[in-house]
């Protein structure tokens, strides 16, 4: 069963700011959606194991240079990149 | 009570692809800041990355020259951790099934350094402080990285920085990366604990992240061993943590607790397939290594000959290696070549870096056709020297710089009678070596070479004054 704790690390290592009373209900709502995902092991298999879905492997580029983004475009979206990089806000 | 020093080491190394691990942007170092970018290296929403085949081939070239099993099956992992380097808020890595694992690789000693594996991924962006503000370029973004991890397998500083030095070594032989640490290509995150000598148990290790200079790895090593032993004998107790080198204060200091595995909730990258590889693709990946350094450096001191020192500097430098190979083609003795290249072509290459880029204006083909000269006695010591420094300044084959004339040298008798001649001449120099003023005998010798406009074989010169003074 997921607990208090687990939910307050996710919400540490995900830099997500959850309030005390949010605890509960989040703590419950997780539950409910692992409880739900868990049905899948009850699954019967007859089939061999899969590596991946799509059943696909080796799809490569060859090493081969492309042109890169005029910077401008990169930067379009950006608040003060004035100065050509991705300026960082102060963390909480 | 004494302690041992327990140490693993993670390092990542930056292959020397063209371009990017998942799209074509190119790896070139040195940029403007963002000008090799497109969606997929800012991570924007809706891009799918393509893997560079080269990374797998490099990566499997990596493994194989260290003793590594290859995993026929592998694929890419998410590692989700939240931090501006990386604008995806995970890093594309690999988890439980890394293209290579279980190799070593075998220090001086004897000693086998066990690695557990070795996975491809992506670097991160850089971050640049200033005047308390961050900013971040994502140049670097995307630049695919080999990471090789090895078992806590060190016990002292210098196993540590021999293991470094062989790898760096072995990946710059075998191409996959220039490995240049001050431009952090190749790059080191120490794990470190002690425990009393003796003792079985391993103690609380701490890491220090990304050390790119064997000067501040051994001093953070060093601090890092002391500092664990100062708070084990005050009674307390090493925290697991990241720590970060100083070098201002040679202190290490706490970055931040350390991650267990599972914090960073890794997932199969959903955008990327399966990479599957034969074992007919990984022998003729084999097939095409180059010869390691432990091969070359054995090869030129049981069969060539050379000092374990001399042959030990040219192993050292990839490109001094091959040329050294190249112009030992048919020689005899070999030994002149390696002699010839440290004591006098080496004069032109006084740095590390120099020796490493080893521009030289002649081809190892030119020093063969000199040393094979030497070989056959066609041409003595002095004149060969002399000669390899005008080929060194004028990058001309040593057929243009030395005439039929000189290459006969000077045979027996023809020599004894310009010896007879200058015994006979110089009546003052004979008298006074028979004296004991042995400084005499050189001013003889060199009345030989004059003559002889230095064509004559010293030794031979050297062996008749003898028996003409005596």
């Amino acid at each position: 069963m997921i607990t208090r704790e687990e939910i307050q690390n996710i919400a540490i290592l995900s830099k997500l700011f959850i309030d005390e009373n949010e605890l509960d209900t989040l703590t419950q709502d997780m539950a409910q959606i692992i409880t739900f995902a868990d049905t899948i092991n009850t699954a019967v298999e007859e089939l061999e194991d899969f590596e991946d879905i799509n059943n696909l492997s080796n799809v490569f580029r060859e090493d081969e240079v492309l042109p890169s983004y005029d910077r401008s475009l990169i930067l379009k979206n950006v608040d003060g990149g004035e100065n050509g990089y991705f300026p960082v806000k102060k963390r909480v | 009570m004494t302690y041992e020093l327990v140490s693993g080491l993670e390092t990542h190394i930056e292959l020397s692809t063209k371009t990017k691990i998942f799209c074509g942007c190119t790896t070139a170092f040195g940029s403007e800041p963002n000008t090799n970018c497109c969606p997929i290296c800012i991570g924007l929403p809706g891009t799918l990355p393509k893997l560079n085949h080269q990374v797998v081939r490099y990566a499997i070239m990596a493994g194989l020259a260290t003793n590594c099993q290859i995993n026929n099956i592998s694929k890419m992992d998410r590692k989700n951790y939240v931090y501006p380097d990386l604008s995806k808020a995970y890093q594309v890595s690999q988890f439980d099934k890394p293209l290579c694992k279980n190799g070593y690789i075998t220090l001086d000693s004897g000693k086998k350094i066990n690695i557990l594996r070795i996975h491809i991924e992506e670097d991160a962006g850089k971050l640049v402080h200033e005047r308390g503000d961050t900013f971040v370029d994502y140049n670097r973004g995307g630049v695919p990285l080999i990471e090789i991890v090895t078992e806590p397998d060190f016990r002292s500083i210098d196993e540590v920085k021999e293991y470094v030095e062989k790898l760096q070594l072995i990946m710059k032989y075998v191409g996959v990366s220039d490995c240049k640490m001050q431009e952090g290509s190749l790059r080191c995150d120490v794990n470190i604990s002690v425990r009393p000598q003796g003792e079985e148990k391993l103690g609380t290790r701490t890491e220090i992240k990304n050390m790119n200079s064997f000067t501040f790895m051994a001093k953070a090593l060093q601090y890092e061993y002391d500092r664990q032993i100062d708070v084990i004998e005050s009674g307390e107790q090493v925290i697991q943590e990241t720590r970060r080198y100083n070098d201002d204060t040679g202190e290490t200091e706490s970055m931040r607790g350390k991650e267990d595995a599972h914090d960073y909730r890794y997932f199969r990258e959903p955008d990327l397939v399966t990479i599957s590889t034969t074992d007919e693709e990984i022998e003729q990946i084999r097939s095409l290594l180059p010869e390691l350094p432990s091969a070359k450096l054995d090869r030129y001191i049981n069969e060539y000959g050379i000092s374990a020192t001399d042959a030990a500097i040219i192993a050292k430098y990839r490109k001094v290696a091959e040329f050294f190979d190249e112009a030992c083609e048919g020689v005899k003795a070999q030994k002149i070549v390696s002699n010839l290249i440290i004591s006098q072509i080496f004069r032109r290459f006084p740095t590390d870096g120099e020796k490493e880029d080893f521009e030289i204006s002649i081809t190892a083909k030119m020093l063969n056709d000199l040393v094979l000269l030497i070989d056959n006695g066609k041409l003595n010591m002095n004149l060969a020297k002399s000669t390899l420094e005008k080929m060194l300044d004028t990058g001309k084959p040593v057929s243009e710089l030395v005439s039929e004339k000189d290459l006969s040298g000077v045979d027996e008798s023809a020599l004894r009678q310009i010896c007879e001649e200058i015994v006979s001449a110089n009546p003052s120099a004979v008298s006074d070596f028979k004296n004991g003023k042995t400084n005499a005998f050189k001013s003889l010798i060199g009345g030989v070479m004059k003559a002889t406009k230095g064509r004559a074989d010293a030794m031979l010169a050297t062996k008749i004054l003898e028996e003409l003074i005596k």
